[in-house]
Formats: C-alpha cells, sequence, structure tokens
C-alpha cells in the first residue's frame, strides 16, 4: 500500500511539474457567449501602454461583443524574440503594436502576418486617418501593406546652441564643412569636447544604423533606396561621402566613439541624433536643457555639393500588425478595432500627447485638432514637419545581417580610424551584395 | 520478485527527472539536430532540408570562428584568475577564527546578482565620464577606451565572471580544506616544515578533488558565456567577445535563421563536448602524475 502510495505521489509531482512548465496558449480560446476575445500586445513602456488600455475599455462600451485583452509584449531578451518565439509556440496574439518595418519583413517572409489591405476596412482607415500619402511608402515588395503605422518619427540632430553660441555660431551648420569649421573652432575653444559622442558608432547592432548612418545617408543621397527588391541599389557617392564625414570628424579629434553616458546631456559632445521620445526624458531628467535655449533640432548636414531644401532623413515608424495565426473571426475583430481608433484624430492627439510621437497622418501640421498641442510645444511641431521628408527603413527579410554588415564593415572600422572611407565602403558593398544573393 | 519490484521502483523515483531530462534536455538536442539540416525559421509555414550546407556556412562564416578562439581567449583569463581568487577566498576564510560562514556568504552573493545589473553598473563605471576614467586621464593624462579595445574588452568580462563565480568555488574549497585533517598540519609543523611548503605538499594534494570540480566547472562556464558579453559589448570589437552563445543568438533571433543557429549550435555542443573530455583526461593526468589520486 505504501509502495502504491509512494509510486502515486511521485506520478504527480512529476505531471504537476510538467504541467506548470507549459504555456496557455493565448489566442485559441474560442468565442465566448457572442463574445469575441483578443489579445494586444503594446509596447512595454507605460504610456502607450495606459494609451492603449483606456482605448480598449473605451471601444468595448461601444462594442460590447468585443474584447480586448491589452498586455505589454515582454522584452527580455528582446521583443522580437518574444514575439517569434510566442508564434513558434502557438501562443501569439492577435495583433500588436511597436513592430518595425523591417522586422515585419522578417515575419512577412515566414508568412506570419496578415496583409491588411486584403480585409475588409482598411480603405476606410487610410481614408478617415487621411494618410494615404504616409502610407505610400510602406507598401512591401509584394505590393501589400503588413503594417498600419501609427507613428512616423522623422529623426532629427540636435545641436547644443548654447555652445554653438560661445563658438559664434546661431544656428547649427547645414553642409559637411561647416560642421568640420565648428569642429576646429570647438576644439580650440574646448579641446575636452567633440562634436558627436556616442558609443554606438563602435558597435556593429543592425539597429543602431538607423540613427547614424541612415540619417546622414538619406540626407546625402536625398532619399535614395539602400535596398530595393531584393537588390543592392545605395548611391555610393552619398554613402562613400556619409562615411567620409565620420571620418574627418575622427581626424579632427571632434568623434568620440566610447561608452559615455549622456555625453550631449552634460556638453562633452554638442551633436546628436534626438527622437520626440527624448523631449519627455530631458524633461525629467535634465529641466534645464530647453529648446532654442540649449540646444536646438536640425536636419542632417548634408554634403556641400548637395542641395535641398529639406534634407531627408530617417523616420523611425513602428505600426500595428495582425497574426496570420489568430483566427479569421479574431482576425476581423482586431481590424473593426482598428477601424473605430483611427476614424477619430483625436484617439491621435491622445497618443501624440500620451507619447510625444508624431502619429503617422499627412495632415499632422494642418489638422486644427493638433494645431494647440503642436503650438505648445515647439519642439515637437518640428518633427511633424519633418514627417514628409523621413524615409522608413528597409523592408527586406535580411536587414538585420545587411545593416549589421555596415557596421561591421563601414561605420564601426572607419570611426576606429582603420581604413578610409572608401575601403569600408566596398567592403560592406561586398558583403551585403553576397549575403542578398 | 523482490529486486524485480525495487527496479521499477527505482526508475519510478528517477521518472521526474527523468522526464524532465527528456522534455528540457535530450528532446531539444533531437530537435535541434533536425534543425540544423533545414532552413527554417520557427515561424514559416513551409521549409526545406538543406543537408550540411547550414554547417558549411558556420565554418566559413569568421563570427563563428571568432567564437571557437573567443572561448579559448576567455578560458586563459578567466579559469586561472577565478581559480586563484577563490582559493584565495577559501584560504582567507580558513584561516579566520570565527564568523567564517559571514564571510562565506559576503563572498557568495556575487553568485547570486543578476549579470545583467552587474554589467550594467560596470558600464557605467567604465564610460568615458565615469569618475574612474575622469581621474585617469586629469591625473595621469590616460585614456583607455575599455570596453571598445579588443584586449581590455575581453579582460573585463573575464573579471565580472570571475567575481561572479570566485565566491561558488570558495564554498567548494572551503569545504575540501575543511576535510583536511588538522594533525597532518600540525606533524608538519613539528618537521619544520614551512607555511609554503605545507601548501604545495600538504594543501594542494589534498585539495585536489575540490580543485578538480572547480576547475571543470570553470572550463565548462567559458562554453556558456552570454549575458555580460550582450550587455557590455555585443560581441565586438571586432568580434573580440563574442562567444558561442552571443553567435547563436544573434543567428536564431536577430537574423531569424533558426536552422543555421541549431547547426553552430550542434558545432559548439561538439567543441564544448572534446574540450572538456580532453581538459577532463589532462587534469587526471595531472593528479595521477603527481601521486594525488
Amino acid at each position: 500500500m505504501k509502495k502504491k502510495l509512494a509510486m502515486l505521489l511521485v506520478f504527480t509531482v512529476a505531471i504537476s511539474m510538467l504541467a506548470a512548465c507549459g504555456s496557455k496558449s493565448t489566442d485559441n480560446k474560442g468565442t465566448a457567449e457572442g463574445v469575441t476575445a483578443i489579445e494586444f500586445w503594446t509596447a512595454n513602456n507605460p504610456p502607450q501602454q495606459a494609451y492603449w488600455e483606456s482605448l480598449a475599455k473605451e471601444y468595448e462600451t461601444v462594442n460590447p461583443k468585443i474584447k480586448i485583452n491589452v498586455s505589454p509584449m515582454k522584452e527580455t531578451p528582446s521583443s522580437e524574440a518574444n514575439i517569434q518565439s510566442a508564434i513558434a509556440g502557438g501562443s501569439a496574439p492577435t495583433l500588436s503594436e511597436n513592430i518595425s518595418r523591417g522586422f515585419a519583413a522578417q515575419l512577412t517572409n515566414s508568412k506570419a502576418l496578415v496583409p491588411l489591405n486584403t480585409m475588409a476596412g482598411w480603405d476606410d482607415i487610410i481614408a478617415g486617418r487621411k494618410m494615404t500619402n504616409t502610407i505610400e511608402s510602406w507598401k512591401f515588395s509584394d505590393d501589400n501593406q503588413y503594417v498600419l503605422p501609427i507613428s512616423s518619427n522623422a529623426m532629427l540632430f540636435g545641436w547644443r546652441l548654447d555652445i554653438l553660441k560661445e563658438l559664434g555660431y546661431n544656428e547649427p551648420p547645414k553642409t559637411y564643412s561647416e560642421m568640420l569649421d565648428v569642429a576646429k573652432k570647438l576644439k580650440v575653444k574646448y579641446p575636452d569636447k567633440y562634436v558627436w559622442a556616442k558609443a554606438d558608432l563602435a558597435d556593429p547592432a543592425a539597429w543602431k544604423r538607423w540613427f547614424d548612418f541612415f540619417m546622414l545617408y538619406n540626407a546625402a543621397s536625398d532619399g535614395n533606396k539602400f535596398i530595393e527588391g531584393g537588390k543592392f541599389v545605395a548611391d555610393d557617392k552619398a554613402g562613400i561621402a556619409t562615411l567620409g564625414l565620420m571620418d574627418n570628424l575622427r581626424k579632427e579629434n571632434s568623434l568620440l566613439a566610447e561608452n559615455i553616458t549622456d555625453p550631449f546631456e552634460n556638453g562633452v559632445g554638442i551633436f546628436t541624433d534626438i527622437g520626440p521620445w527624448t523631449l519627455n526624458y530631458w524633461a525629467e531628467r535634465f529641466p534645464e536643457l530647453k529648446y532654442n535655449e540649449t540646444y536646438t533640432l536640425a536636419a542632417p548636414p548634408v554634403p556641400d555639393d548637395v542641395k535641398v531644401d529639406h534634407p531627408k532623413t530617417f523616420a523611425d515608424t513602428k505600426g500595428i500588425v495582425i497574426y496570420a495565426s489568430a483566427p479569421k473571426e479574431k482576425q476581423e475583430a482586431a481590424m473593426e478595432f482598428m477601424k473605430w481608433v483611427y476614424s477619430d484624430a483625436k484617439h491621435d492627439l491622445q497618443w501624440f500627447e500620451k507619447t510625444n510621437m508624431p502619429p503617422a497622418r499627412d495632415d499632422l501640421s494642418t489638422n486644427d485638432v493638433f494645431k494647440a498641442f503642436l503650438d505648445q510645444n515647439p519642439a515637437l511641431k518640428k518633427y511633424a514637419e519633418a514627417v514628409p521628408y523621413a524615409v522608413p527603413p528597409m523592408d527586406n527579410a535580411k536587414f538585420n545581417e545587411l545593416q549589421t554588415f555596415i557596421g561591421q564593415e563601414a561605420v564601426n572600422p572607419v570611426v576606429r580610424g582603420q581604413i578610409d572611407p572608401t575601403t569600408g565602403w566596398n567592403n560592406m558593398k561586398k558583403a551585403i551584395e553576397e549575403a542578398l544573393k | 520478485m523482490e529486486t524485480k519490484n525495487n527496479n521499477k521502483l527505482g526508475w519510478l523515483f528517477a521518472s521526474p527527472y527523468l522526464i524532465y531530462g527528456f522534455v528540457f534536455f535530450l528532446g531539444p538536442l533531437i530537435w535541434s539536430l533536425y534543425l540544423a539540416f533545414t532552413n527554417w525559421d520557427l515561424i514559416a509555414p513551409n521549409y526545406d532540408f538543406v543537408g550540411f550546407s547550414n554547417f558549411i556556412k558556420a565554418f566559413k562564416n569568421p563570427a563563428v570562428q571568432s567564437s571557437f578562439w573567443v572561448t579559448y581567449k576567455f578560458m586563459m583569463v578567466f579559469v586561472p584568475l577565478v581559480t586563484a581568487a577563490s582559493l584565495a577566498v577559501a584560504m582567507i576564510v580558513q584561516g579566520l577564527p570565527k564568523l567564517k560562514s559571514v564571510f562565506l556568504i559576503g563572498f557568495f552573493l556575487p553568485y547570486l546578482s543578476s549579470g545583467v545589473v552587474s554589467s550594467l553598473i560596470v558600464k557605467g563605471l567604465l564610460s568615458y565620464n565615469s569618475p574612474v576614467n575622469a581621474f585617469l586621464r586629469d591625473n595621469f593624462g590616460i585614456k583607455i577606451n575599455w570596453l571598445g579595445t579588443p584586449f581590455t574588452a575581453l579582460m573585463i568580462v573575464a573579471l565580472i565572471i570571475a567575481w561572479k563565480f570566485a565566491g561558488y568555488y570558495a564554498l567548494i574549497l572551503t569545504s575540501g580544506l575543511e576535510s583536511i585533517d588538522k594533525e597532518v598540519y600540525e606533524a608538519a609543523a613539528i618537521d619544520g616544515v614551512s607555511r609554503r611548503q605545507r601548501f604545495w605538499t600538504i594543501t594542494l594534494p589534498l585539495l585536489y578533488p575540490a580543485i578538480y570540480t572547480t576547475l571543470i566547472l570553470s572550463f565548462g562556464v567559458t562554453f556558456g558565456i552570454f549575458t555580460e558579453v550582450y550587455q557590455l559589448t555585443g560581441g565586438g570589437p571586432n568580434y573580440a567577445t563574442n562567444t558561442w552563445q552571443m553567435e547563436i543568438y544573434n543567428q536564431a533571433f536577430k537574423n531569424l535563421q533558426a536552422g543555421y543557429a541549431s547547426a553552430i549550435a550542434i558545432i559548439a555542443a561538439i567543441v564544448t563536448f572534446i574540450s572538456i573530455f580532453v581538459i577532463k583526461k589532462l587534469l587526471e593526468m595531472w593528479g595521477k602524475r603527481n601521486g594525488w589520486v
């Protein structure tokens, strides 16, 4: 009897252990009593989560037949890895936000996303949200739309205006030679300061190239694509000029690519990429930084021979996707929810107010709904104005590998002074072309 | 009949671990072997068998080649460092008149600390504008790009991991030291044997089983380095700290190439197995040659 009891105990423990390790599928629950429950993963960012939770609650009162379970996506080790694991494990949500175009391309390549333009209601969203022009650049190479962009953060460069004024400048330099003049003057007055102090310049991580290389390259090439239809189509001259700027700054001892804490905020560097999300962070941590007093915002500098009124820049854009693994009924419910959200510009205003990230719509700087908010926030107005000149990331499924090559073969060795810009560009081009074969 | 029943009961009692081992170790290993011969990313509905091409690609990849060498470089720095540190801690604690366990717990705490947190603290300490670097620059004119230089980046990662594991290994060594009969030392002291001679002729031989254990464990650690590298250097500069785990992570979760990442993981497992086997044999030869086992 004792033996039988012991056996039963061991068996129960073993089964319990295994059961505890199992994960519950979050998206395969059926419809209960005519209510369709959908899972919505938001970015792991409290303001964004709060925004979606409040909209979901509001929507449930408008349409009680759809229940939206909002939860933040895990970020350890990365949100992309968690989404990939969830899809592989059959526990993917119905929809999620914070998806970049590059990652969407990877997921699309694996047929994990629903082409949104094939769903009923897509055209209503585009027309209702007034985003016909914005959405055009989001089209994937198969002519489908897989991501509904929420925000379009046209990245700008911040300049320490207080230090520029000490050097005799009232506005940021616009061309590379003007920038090098600033570097020379800065070193004379402040030998310990740098024009560009940024550790990421020496880091090969793919996403980091969006905030250094692509900002400058898009401006230098006037938005010429980098990869198109699986082919390397970058503008060689603009690319070499971009690397040349980094190299020249290094030669002037004005570029610091080392691990450094808040270099721009502490005044060790006077030039850095700034996204609109940084403004909230500064308001809390560095209240002494005031727009148009301590710092200002500007489009990327361009090579001397590039004559453009509005230099292009990089658009850090994130959007919503619907997963192909979700049952059709849930996909449709998700579309209904999106349609409701984007039928009212006030929802976009709430987003803008909560996150500081400009909604991806064509009428941002002209729609009266946003006027008062933009008037109160002149720095954000600058971002809103730059939206039409911002180029979204490439839509190649190998974007991570390709952008790692930009760092490893070109940007990183150039900023370390190991190779010249032309060699770096050619090495990078060779590696990318090889990977695209 | 009694023996047969006992055998059944034995299997039954072992079953939780066996099931756990199958589900979390053997199963994934077999699955990984299967994946290594495909081009699957775990998401796509369709995939192809690609034979050995993932393995061939891995052997040609400079990042994979660097992972191979970087592991041995870490080994050369980390193993002597952690062995010396843990031995020193164990001997100092052993010599304390009281509060031994309090000090041992103190040294053991880093082992429980999060690798992410300790890495971030070190990152802050070594940043360009940290007090450490400001002091070096202002007083000695020394400018060191700690995490941007291959040699220093590797040393720093090895140091953090050694700091983390030294207390844990010290526990093992302390229990080894505790098991050495005090009378042996007393007899040696009466015979006029110096402290240094006592260490080499009594402590080291009698501590050999514990040292053997810590050495095998520490060699094993070098094949699994990830968190510190991920947080501090991302495998750079120039692949100088690109470990096996880092490369597997990059391929599986950044490039979404699960099949290729599995091939690298299989290669890493084979390299680890062979290396540990050789190291184990060398350590046993060392013990036998000196008559310690």
